[in-house]
């Protein structure tokens, strides 16, 4: 009878140990998905950030006058182009 | 014997006592405890929505939103800070010290905002500073890459991120998502350690794509840029339609505003007055006119007309044309742009037979397109014409519409009579349209309209490698219920190419004060800068002969 309780009570006492352990096991895991989900949270900014700004130098204002002023390029005209027919409808 | 009592009573009244709290506290007083308790290390975190983006038709971003701070202070605490401190806000917030310190002056407030919106770099900046009563928030800017040159088409969005005006204002609910939430634990490093309920996930606003090109819309913007600035015009609109599906593929105003620089948003560059300025549009109605006498068969291609020496007398006043044109035919009257023909065209018409084409015009009518400002313009019941305003009417005089409203009615000629709805959001399905004129009857105004944009007319809107047509219009502007000799306004509206209509463009440049104000003289050259900029861009093939100057190379290798 004694013996029984002890062992009882034994495994009563690991049982609430490791309990404990997994809780804590399951914040940290927890935390962890958390700081990931910033991580991609910030990456999603940064990428948004960036499509910005290719949209920020690719601005036809922008090409615009580079194409003008730095490679003195000029406005195409259909005197100067050479036309293919194709099947296209 | 009765301490042994004594010992176990003491022992079972402690015991009572205590099972009694036991039972209050978990018990009776439960929940209230527990909410409590809740209340201290439970948090509810707001999820924010992001705003959708704007995007042109090929998928370039015309506004989205980046995440910024807005920068605040409690001003006692900030009144401590050292002066080099002030000094390098001040500089990165692109400030003065002293208006730093008037906004920290009175210390009774808790709470000031210093800016608002300012980009996560500055941020960073400031708070390196190290500033004491100096914090931040997370709020979103609203970003606009291309800046002046979409200006009125997008609009803009309050401090709040709320549509103001534009395409964000008439969105807004699409564009702007619904922010969740969530309630979490918090350990005490403010770390979250579990989610008490379930997340309430926020559903991000949706990007909404336009019928915006803009390549074409920034030649557009150029082309009026320019032509303002040229003729010393007090503003400028154009609109570029796509005639097969009615999508506005570019609308531009000048002036205009910067977006993203809030200083630049007040005064006349606010306006869109491509659809919220009404105008009396004058010669450009013209041949709306011609092509319902000639459906209605009261007048034939070979009916002429004696329009003398360019003065006529009728109904006590005086009508007047530029040129001398004598006798001439309804093909001539267009060309010529004749008031004295299109008068005695008017005679033979009903007052209701004209208001009842321009009301299927829309003129008069708010347009049905989903954006807001857009103006219905003024045409007036047909019982109160006068015959002297019959006929004024039919040379576009007396009536008034917008940019847009001229624009659309276009489409019915270049579409062989079938006038389209417009859109200014991308299009998945056909347009739905309605027919006007019969086909053969659009077609023959079509063709007066290539004449007009000719040799013999306003040559000025000929475009090298494709046939255009169009009418020029100048209107004298009403100034104090008269009308003036000094102001006016000068239009063009037309389409190409006329073997196969693929755009309508109209240009309005309005008070012209370089010399010149006719609109075959003002608004042409602009109108043939567009087409053949937009033409090139769409990839159309010329239908006009021109003289080539570059020679394919032949006997080449063989692909």
């Amino acid at each position: 009878m004694g013996r029984t309780n002890l062992v009882l009570a034994l495994i009563l006492m690991l049982s609430a140990l490791s309990l404990v352990t997994a809780r804590y096991q399951a914040r940290q895991l927890f935390m962890q998905n958390e700081q990931f989900k910033s991580q991609a949270r910030e990456l999603d900014i940064d990428w948004r950030r960036l499509q910005i700004e290719r949209a920020e130098w690719s601005r036809n204002a922008r090409v615009d006058q580079l194409a003008r002023e730095e490679l003195k390029m000029v406005p195409i005209v259909p005197e100067r182009t050479i036309y293919i027919r194709g099947n296209m409808p | 014997m009765w301490r042994g009592r004594l010992v176990l009573s003491v022992l079972a009244v402690a015991f009572l006592t205590l099972l009694g709290r036991a039972v209050y506290l978990q018990g009776i007083h439960g929940d209230f405890l527990q909410e409590q308790g809740g209340k201290r290390y439970e948090r509810t975190i707001t999820l924010p929505a992001s705003r959708g983006k704007v995007l042109d038709r090929q998928g370039v971003v015309l506004a989205a939103s980046i995440p910024a701070r807005a920068i605040w202070a409690i001003p006692e605490d900030a009144n401590e800070a050292k002066i080099e401190q002030i000094q390098a806000l001040a500089k990165l917030l692109d400030t003065t010290e002293k208006d730093i310190r008037a906004l920290l002056e009175n210390e009774d407030k808790s709470f000031v905002y210093l800016r608002r919106q300012v980009p996560l770099e500055v941020a960073k900046k400031i708070s390196a500073l190290g500033m004491p009563g100096v914090h931040q928030l997370p709020e979103t800017l609203r970003f606009y890459p291309e800046g002046e040159v979409t200006a009125h088409i997008v609009g803009f969005n309050d401090l709040d991120d709320k549509g103001q005006e534009g395409i964000e204002f008439a969105y807004d609910s699409r564009l702007s998502g619904q922010p969740g939430s969530r309630r979490v634990i918090k350990d005490r490093l403010g770390r979250v350690i579990e989610d008490v309920r379930e997340v309430n996930v926020p559903v991000n606003g949706a990007d909404l794509t336009l019928s915006i090109d803009t390549r074409i819309q920034y030649q557009t913007y150029k082309a009026l840029e320019e032509a303002v600035a040229l003729n010393k015009a007090k503003s400028g609109a154009a609109v570029v339609v796509d005639v097969k599906t009615g999508e506005i593929l570019a609308l531009a105003n000048f002036p205009t505003f910067d977006p993203n620089d809030r200083q630049t948003m007040r005064g006349p560059g606010m306006r869109n007055s491509a659809l919220a300025d009404t105008f009396e549009p004058g010669s450009i109605l013209k041949p709306f006119t011609v092509g319902l006498a000639l459906e209605l068969q009261r007048i034939t291609l070979d009916t002429k007309f004696n329009t003398g020496n360019g003065r006529f007398n009728y109904q006590g006043a005086t009508i007047n044309d530029v040129t001398k044109n004598g006798v001439i035919d309804a093909r001539g009257v267009i060309m010529r742009s004749s008031n004295i023909g299109m008068t005695l065209i008017s005679e033979k018409l009903q007052a209701k037979e004209m208001w009842g084409r321009f009301t299927e015009l829309g003129f008069g009518q708010p347009p049905q397109i989903d954006y807001p400002g857009t103006t219905a313009g003024r045409l007036r019941p047909w019982e109160k014409w006068r015959l002297i305003e019959k006929a004024t009417m039919a040379y576009g005089y007396g009536i008034s519409t917008s940019l847009l409203q001229v624009a659309r009615a276009y489409t019915a000629f270049a579409r062989e009579g079938d006038m389209v709805n417009l859109t200014m959001i991308k299009r998945d399905n056909s347009p739905a349209s309605v027919r006007i004129y019969p086909p053969a009857i659009a077609n023959e105004v079509r063709s007066m309209l290539e004449g007009a944009a000719g040799p013999e007319g306003a040559k000025l809107a000929q475009v090298s490698g494709y046939r255009v047509a169009g009418k020029s219009g100048t209107a004298r502007k009403i100034v104090n219920g008269a009308y003036s000799t000094k102001f006016y306004r000068g239009s063009f509206v037309g389409f190409a190419p006329v073997s196969d209509p693929r755009i309508v463009v109209a240009v309005s440049i309005n008070e012209p004060s370089a010399g010149h104000y006719y609109g075959g003289r003002v608004a042409a050259p602009v109108y043939a800068s567009i087409v053949g900029s937009a033409l090139r861009v769409l990839g159309v093939q010329p239908d006009a002969p021109f003289e080539s100057t570059v020679v394919a190379q032949t006997g080449g290798a063989q692909r």
